[in-house]
């Protein structure tokens, strides 16, 4: 079983919506579900901490504003739109706000907890990914400043890649620090020495 | 109302094909509760209607006909359906014509219509308190059989992390054809005999039942030694099998014939006369019965068979059914139902080993059931049926 349906029911969900009848049967599917709920309305200024998931009616309001709101807070929260209206200026308005998945109105019971689920798998894959991928960045900056490091001893010291490689990594050895640290004052030495040579 | 005065309701129970002996059993129910209430003088004065076709097990042709009870006979309520597919085919017929639709079976959960009236268990049910009996009176090891779709399949899921979280262990899981013959059960059965495991449980419905259980029984298993444990296999499985194949094998659900109630007996008497014998009655038509009588008493509220309206007086209401003390959970249009365990004596009637000590709330979206929810302590009931002393986990 799939870690997102196990703990579907830890969820804490907050509703924004007006209070009418989809209001209710959205708050009746929630509780039947088995998450912890609550109801706001209008659109509050904070988004409070303890909330995992969002349902926002994005009827008639501003992107803009929607999105302040959703982004303020530290913590990544799952973002379901419920709309009313399929025409683009609605559909711009839950691609704006990073909506992750969207219930249409008017409500059904059935199909709310898909929608949940498959809201909070793009939420956390979204947020693996954007993790990887700074990662990933990061790596390859690394990478990229050691083989300009390794170069710029080549070219002053006549020496082989490897040569230049052990270098670079005894050094971070004994000075006890990672070789991209090394690097990069490598290259800031070589910075400085040629900017000495051009005045 | 129609013009001849009577109000009308339709059946949608299969009288033919495989699950006919339960779905026979519901429409009985359904019958003797209809007639109960016009002996009585019928809703505000007029009597109830039922219209009855019978679908043959076909599942397709449920939705057909549920179309065909609204559209032309001019139905607005519907009690019916037995397997889950069945039910899957009449679900977007009641909705889309805003129909009230009594579902009188135990189902795998994971559904709520505000067109529907779910009068059987949810897994949370009874899948707990049986996996806590089969552990501790059999052992831990536990063989899988079930019927080849969705409610076996939710029902093993369920049971299985049940059985998980006592330290239990599933050593085999096997599904089947619904039309499955005794010969298709000889390598299963050959596969049991080889794992030796403490009980069976069996999610196999329908005629297909009845074969496995004598299949069983024919390969030299023994229910008071390795039983199969089961939800679905009522007392009219039961009495198919026969004695001698079905002794020793344990099915929990909300209700059995033999529950030793003012109630019960009153109710088991009426079926008696107007079926001449009670060796059908099981828990799906004390549902169905059930749920008659609670449509019934809401009816005479509303006085009207508006959807709506019935729906806010069925929401909250209780009945003093054979089982005991039912009531219709407003939160989810499921009831909340009593839990009890029994075996099959050498006559092959349910023996009641144990029971919760009240109705159940039905929680139908439960992803995992926690085995140790007080909710679930069990009482064990004497021979009489009456109260015991000993408290069960």
């Amino acid at each position: 079983m799939h870690d997102l349906i196990r703990d579907l029911r830890d969820q804490n969900v907050l509703l924004i919506h007006p209070r009418d009848r989809s209001a209710d049967e959205l708050l009746q599917q929630v509780n039947r579900i088995g998450c912890g709920f609550d109801h706001m309305w209008p659109v509050p200024r904070d988004l409070p901490d303890k909330f995992d998931m969002v349902l926002v009616d994005v009827t008639d309001q501003s992107a803009t504003k929607l999105k302040g709101f959703l982004e303020k807070r530290e913590k990544p929260v799952t973002i379901i739109a419920i709309i009313g209206y399929e025409n683009p200026s609605v559909l711009n308005v839950i691609l704006e706000i990073g909506a992750h998945a969207v219930l249409m109105k008017p409500v059904r019971a059935a199909g709310v907890l898909s929608s949940m689920l498959m809201a909070r798998r793009y939420q956390s894959e979204q947020e693996r990914f954007s993790k990887d991928m700074a990662k990933l960045r990061e790596k390859l900056d690394n990478v990229q400043k050691v083989n300009d490091a390794k170069f710029i001893l080549m070219r002053h010291r006549g020496i082989a890649e490897r040569e230049a490689y052990d270098i670079i990594r005894k050094q971070a050895m004994t000075k006890r620090t990672t070789t991209t640290e090394i690097a990069q004052s490598i290259i800031n030495a070589e910075s400085i020495l040629s900017n000495l040579g051009d005045s | 109302m129609t013009r001849n005065g009577s109000w009308k309701i339709g059946l949608l129970f299969s009288t033919s094909g495989v699950t006919s002996i339960i779905e026979q059993s519901q429409l009985n129910g359904a019958l003797l509760a209809i007639d109960e209430i016009n002996a009585m003088g019928g809703i505000k004065g007029s009597p109830l209607e039922p219209v009855s076709y019978d679908p043959g097990s076909i599942v397709p042709r449920y939705g057909e006909l549920a179309e065909r009870l609204i559209i032309e006979d001019k139905v607005n309520v519907i009690f019916g359906c037995y397997m889950s597919s069945s039910r899957k085919e009449v679900l977007p017929v009641v909705e889309r014509r805003n129909a009230l639709f009594f579902y009188p079976t135990l189902y795998e959960g994971f559904e709520y219509s505000p067109n529907v009236i779910y009068g059987g268990a949810c897994p949370n049910q009874n899948s707990v308190p049986l996996a806590n009996y089969l552990m501790s009176a059999f052992g831990k090891r536990i063989f899988f059989v079930g019927s080849d779709y969705i409610y076996p399949y939710e029902s093993n899921r369920v049971m299985r992390n049940v059985l998980r979280q006592g330290g239990g262990e599933v050593v085999g899981e096997r599904y089947f054809d619904l039309e499955t013959c005794s010969d298709g059960f000889d390598d299963v059965i050959k596969d049991i005999m080889d794992v030796r495991p403490d009980a069976i449980f069996s999610t196999i419905v329908g005629q297909s039942c009845i074969e496995f259980y004598r299949s069983y029984h024919a390969a030299g298993g023994d229910g008071r030694i390795c039983p199969i444990a089961s939800l679905t296999t009522n007392e009219g499985e039961i009495n198919a099998i026969g004695a001698r194949a079905s002794v020793g094998h344990i099915t929990a659900a909300p209700y059995f014939r033999s529950i030793s109630s003012v109630a019960n007996r009153r109710f088991l008497k009426a079926y008696e006369q107007k079926f001449g014998s009670t060796i059908d009655v099981t828990s799906c038509c004390e549902a169905a019965y059930s749920q008659v009588h609670l449509f019934a008493t809401a009816l005479e509220e509303t006085g009207e068979m508006d959807t709506d309206c019935l729906r806010e007086a069925l929401l909250g209401a209780s009945f003093d059914a054979p089982q005991g003390q039912i009531k219709i959970d407003p939160d989810n249009n499921h009831t909340y139902l009593q839990s009890r365990i029994a075996t099959v004596n050498e006559d092959g009637e349910f023996v009641i080993d144990l029971k919760v000590r009240r109705a159940i709330k039905p929680d139908p979206y439960l992803v995992f059931p926690a085995i140790h929810d007080w909710s679930f302590h069990t009482q064990k009931v004497s021979a009489g049926g009456g109260r015991g002393g000993g408290r069960h986990a």
